[in-house]
């Protein structure tokens, strides 16, 4: 059974994969101005200006090179191209505009991607579930009334108000923080103390901007310990004389938290997402915002190789979620069995 | 009831909740004294105020409520406890480990994520016991409730029955050798069946252990079963109790002959059953006199201006009503047995011991 459904699993997560990379291509290729239009239009307006001129083979030959795709052949023949060197070879093709690959250029922000999002993922997320169970231990109090409207209102203004407001007190204004990049210019990078305080100072913003995103699990997490509160077990457990901080974490942190758990790796792809307007409030050179900048030049294969790669993550987290779901929570036995 | 035998000591117990329409007392001015090693069966109608006097005996009753008045414990050896006044830390010392406590939400009395093991352990740990000693008295006991200790320690709550997970309970609530176990409607939700062997069962733990029983329900027939005495409440107090063969061939307070008409018996017809008229008081309403007048077929003046107190029918027996003697003449039992039976509880025993 087990074997079975973890082979199941992992099927559903390839053919999810398969499927968002198959649609996202065909979407760009339906799009007015694919991959090839714009980069021809781009060969062309270079042109205008200087007075020699490239005949066409010469540009679609150009083309060719820089997509790794025959522009003029039909689309399921570009799909097939595309696909096998993605899944056969691992090969994302090259950025429309220099010479790197895709490839290197996402594993070369990636890191940094990373950075801040999982401790804007850790920092939110810590802080919610300590305030949503402090409110519902104090349900109804003071604290509790000005927090849920505190973090109603947090919740609803969008990260990058957040992230401009951010860059205005504390960069501009008390210049307390770096307005952006990654690190202090003429710092030698490399494992030493002035490094890695200059690529905290510079995170910071972007992390505490990001953490916003996470708030509203503050009230998730206080309506379910609430609810818990309530629960019989806890009661027993009171009647039991159990000491408190068992019954804090053991009892009302642990149940209250289990429902919130796909929640947190569905929420690995928010991050991922908003990444990319907080990167480039910041300029943060993270992946975030070479899929920006991506946009702003048409760039097609770094933003379907930026795409793969954000599809990816989300789909694994999600898979490890739904295969360790049977672990901390005893009450899902993992599948399969009851169908 | 001698004082010395006394384990649990109730005097002038009062419960309120303050509400936005007033404060709510659902238990009045309450007196209970529990005999050591007996087994005392409170009843009464739902909101009666049983599970409220129940919760007082750990000082457990649910948040806003507040209990005041003297609630005194009367250990083996030692000085007695006054378990109103005691501290937090203390009151989780004393919760269980003298006084433990089995309530109506059985079905969901274990933590869903937690194996029983885990329950056992965390509850001598947090008790400063030796785990493996008692994590031996924990397969015991599980054996003594008919469970199989190896099976069922591993299981969660989800993986056992109603009945088995009721009976796991009880062994948990003995695990740290309490004096006193409170079971507030503990066979509720459980089928026929399973009511009466859980019966049996603590009938059987409680001479093996030691134990003294308070046994709440609304379930009458069960209560006769396994009670010494009964305790019938009304109205946020006691209004009589005695020994359970005084109270079935010679209740004297007419709540509790209405009450034991009303027992339901299936060789009767629905629309043939006896009902009580009228309806139970509000707990915030204030009822001059007998809390019983408004529907008592006996009231008269004296019974609407004052409140009666406990009279004494015979050595064991009390009754809060001022005409405790013509209460028989007055309330008539439909199917009450003539006599009493010599032999105290047998004849109210009828197929108990499945």
């Amino acid at each position: 059974m087990q074997g079975n459904y973890l082979a199941k699993r992992i099927g559903q997560a390839l053919l999810t994969f398969f499927a968002t990379v198959t649609l996202t291509f065909v979407l760009y290729q339906m799009m007015p101005g694919g991959p090839e239009q714009a980069l021809r239009n781009q060969i062309l307006s270079q042109q205008m200006g200087s007075s020699n001129t490239i005949n066409p083979e010469q540009i679609e030959q150009l083309v060719e090179n820089y997509t790794n795709l025959e522009s003029d052949a039909p689309i399921y023949v570009q799909y097939y191209q595309y696909m096998s060197s993605v899944f056969l070879e691992f090969d994302l093709g090259e950025s429309l505009y220099s010479e790197d690959t895709v490839t290197s250029l996402l594993a070369e922000r990636l890191p940094w991607s990373m950075l801040i999002s999982v401790y804007a993922m850790v920092i939110g997320y810590s802080v919610s579930i300590v305030l949503g169970a402090v409110m519902a231990f104090k349900e109804k109090s003071r604290f509790d009334s000005v927090s849920s409207v505190v973090v109603i209102g947090l919740n609803s203004t969008p990260y990058y108000v957040a992230g401009i407001l951010f860059i205005f007190f504390f960069s501009i204004r008390n210049n307390v923080f770096p307005t952006g990049g990654r690190y202090g210019l003429g710092i030698e990078p490399g494992f030493n103390p002035a490094f890695m305080q200059s690529i905290a100072l510079h995170a910071a913003l972007p992390i505490l901007s990001m953490s916003v995103l996470g708030l509203g699990t503050a009230l998730t997490m206080r309506g379910n310990s609430v609810r818990v509160l309530g629960e019989d077990y806890l009661r027993v457990a009171e009647l039991r004389g159990l000491r408190n901080s068992r019954i804090a974490t053991q009892y009302v942190g642990r149940n209250a938290i289990l429902p919130m758990y796909t929640q947190f790796m569905i929420g690995i792809a928010g991050v991922l997402s908003s990444s990319v307007i907080v990167e480039e409030i910041f300029s943060y050179p993270g992946v975030g915002l070479l899929v920006y900048d991506a946009i702003q030049v048409r760039n097609y294969p770094v933003l379907m190789g930026s795409l793969i790669v954000f599809t990816l993550v989300t789909i694994v987290a999600i898979l490890i979620a739904d295969l360790t779901y049977g672990f901390i929570d005893p009450r899902i036995s993992s599948g399969g069995n009851n169908e | 009831m001698s004082n010395s035998d006394t384990i649990v000591e109730v005097r002038d117990l009062n419960v309120t909740f303050e509400m936005n329409r007033g404060q709510s007392r659902v238990v009045r001015d309450a007196d209970l004294d529990v005999a050591r090693n007996e087994t005392l069966g409170i009843i009464g109608e739902s909101g009666s105020g049983k599970s409220m006097l129940a919760s007082s005996f750990l000082n457990a009753v649910v948040e806003p409520g507040v209990s005041t008045g003297e609630v005194t414990y009367h250990p083996d050896d030692g000085e007695p406890v006054s378990v109103l006044d005691l501290s937090e830390s203390e009151l989780n010392r004393f919760r269980w480990e003298e006084i433990a406590m089995v309530f109506q939400g059985a079905m969901s009395s274990f933590n869903p994520v937690t194996t029983i093991r885990t329950h056992f352990r965390e509850t001598l740990q947090d008790h400063n016991r030796d785990i493996p000693a008692g994590m031996d008295r924990a397969r015991e006991l599980l054996e003594s409730v008919y469970l199989d200790p190896d099976r069922i320690l591993d299981s969660y709550a989800h993986e056992l029955s109603g009945g088995m997970k009721q009976r796991a309970l009880i062994a948990l609530s003995l695990v740290l050798e309490p004096d006193v176990l409170v079971l507030d409607e503990p066979t509720a939700a459980l089928d026929l069946l399973m009511q009466r062997s859980i019966v049996t069962l603590l009938r059987d733990l409680q001479a093996e252990y030691d134990l003294t029983l308070v046994f709440i329900t609304h379930d009458l027939p069960l209560l006769t079963k396994l009670a010494d005495r009964i305790a019938v409440m009304y109205a946020f107090n006691i209004v009589e109790i005695g020994t359970t063969d005084d109270l079935l061939y010679n209740a004297s307070h007419p709540y509790t002959r209405a009450l034991l008409d009303t027992t339901p018996d299936l060789n009767v017809p629905v629309e043939e059953m006896n009902i009580i008229e009228g309806s139970k008081p509000d707990p915030v309403d204030h009822i001059p006199g007998c809390s019983y007048h408004p529907r008592c077929p006996m009231a008269d003046e004296r019974c609407r201006s004052d409140d009666p107190p406990m009279m004494t029918v015979s050595n064991s027996h009390e009754s809060a009503c001022f005409y405790y003697d013509e209460a028989d003449d007055a309330v008539t039992i439909s199917a009450a047995p003539e006599t009493r039976p010599a032999s105290g509880q047998s004849a109210a025993t009828d197929g108990g011991e499945n």
